[in-house]
């Protein structure tokens, strides 16, 4: 029993080492600072299908992250730096293109389907609760008296 | 059910992907000045761009000697090159490459159409490409007119053609 219990920590301590033996996924490599892939993260690599330009190792999107750590040593602004990018590729670069336009629509459109669920499922419960009530109502008051009846005949 | 109909026929209308319209469409074109490679020194000069001043309509080529469809478009650029050198500018730019490479694929295509050199591809991205090849139609007073994403065909090209000698 006591050997059981100190091979599971020692298998635990183990695995543990091996967890923090592991690089953590998507650090950045070494040779930009960390804000250079947070900006790079927004951008789409535009070579690449459905890649940040953080995440990219194609050519173009190591060059785009050289730019960002460029502008950044310029000292200019992050909305500066993806203006940059927009300026070039249109609003397609970024991965959350702003509301306007038909863009809006997109972005609303959730919105719009939700509420279109809503007033449906609104008017199907208002229409069968109307329908339940007008069941009740449409008893006869001689059916309701022959029911009772029969109901305080049973014990 | 009719929303989604209207939604997919409004996707088949939409251009083809290869024309991508470019932000850069009916703006100046970014000038720019490189060192051209090597074998095209002697007759143009040590760099090469897109400036003011140079009188022609310019079809801006981005290349690399490592991308397949380059290879087939490289012979007809050179033989519209060779047509129309006096009315037209065709300018290559070898972009995200070695220049060993580039001057590799220069001889074995025996081009003879300038090319700039730009290794890192930064021109590239100041004109907003996508990958190579990529064409930028240029007309008289540097304004941008077309963007062809992909391998022309002669078809295409004898149009952009067209559209900037106009």
């Amino acid at each position: 029993m006591r050997g059981s219990r100190w091979l599971v920590l020692v298998l635990g301590l183990w695995l543990w080492a091996i967890s923090l033996a592991q690089p953590t996924p998507n650090t950045p490599p070494p040779d930009f600072s960390p804000r250079v892939f947070e900006i790079a993260r927004e951008l789409r690599c535009p070579v690449c299908q459905g890649e940040s330009a953080a995440e990219s190792n194609a050519g173009i999107a190591v060059e785009m992250r050289r730019i960002i750590a460029e502008q950044l040593a310029q000292g200019r602004s992050e909305a500066e730096i993806r203006q940059f990018f927009v300026e070039r590729y249109g609003d397609w670069i970024l991965y959350e293109p702003p509301a306007r336009g038909l863009t809006l629509w997109v972005w609303l459109s959730p919105l719009l389907g939700l509420g279109l669920l809503g007033y449906g499922l609104w008017r199907y419960l208002a229409r069968t609760r109307a329908r339940a009530q007008t069941a009740m109502a449409e008893v006869s008051e001689e059916e309701i008296a022959r029911l009772e009846a029969e109901l305080s005949r049973k014990p | 059910m009719l929303l989604l109909g209207g939604l997919f026929y409004w996707g088949m209308q939409r251009p083809n992907p290869n024309e991508l319209k470019s932000v850069l469409v009916g703006k100046p074109a970014p000038s720019f000045s490189l060192p051209l490679l090597e074998p095209y020194r002697a007759r143009y000069g040590p760099e090469m761009g897109v400036k003011e001043g140079l009188g022609k309509p310019v079809l801006l080529n981005i290349w690399a000697s490592w991308c397949i469809p380059c290879r087939t478009e490289a012979p007809l650029l050179e033989r519209f090159h060779r047509q129309y050198q006096d009315q037209v500018l065709i300018l290559g730019v070898n972009v995200q490459d070695r220049e060993s490479e580039a001057l590799k694929f220069v001889r074995q295509y025996g081009l003879t159409f300038p090319s700039v050199y730009d290794g890192r591809g930064r021109i590239g991205i100041e004109y907003g490409y996508y990958g190579v090849p990529e064409t930028f139609v240029i007309d008289r007073n540097g304004t941008v007119l077309a963007r062809h994403a992909g391998e022309l065909s002669e078809a295409q090209l004898q149009g952009y053609l067209r559209q900037v000698l106009q």
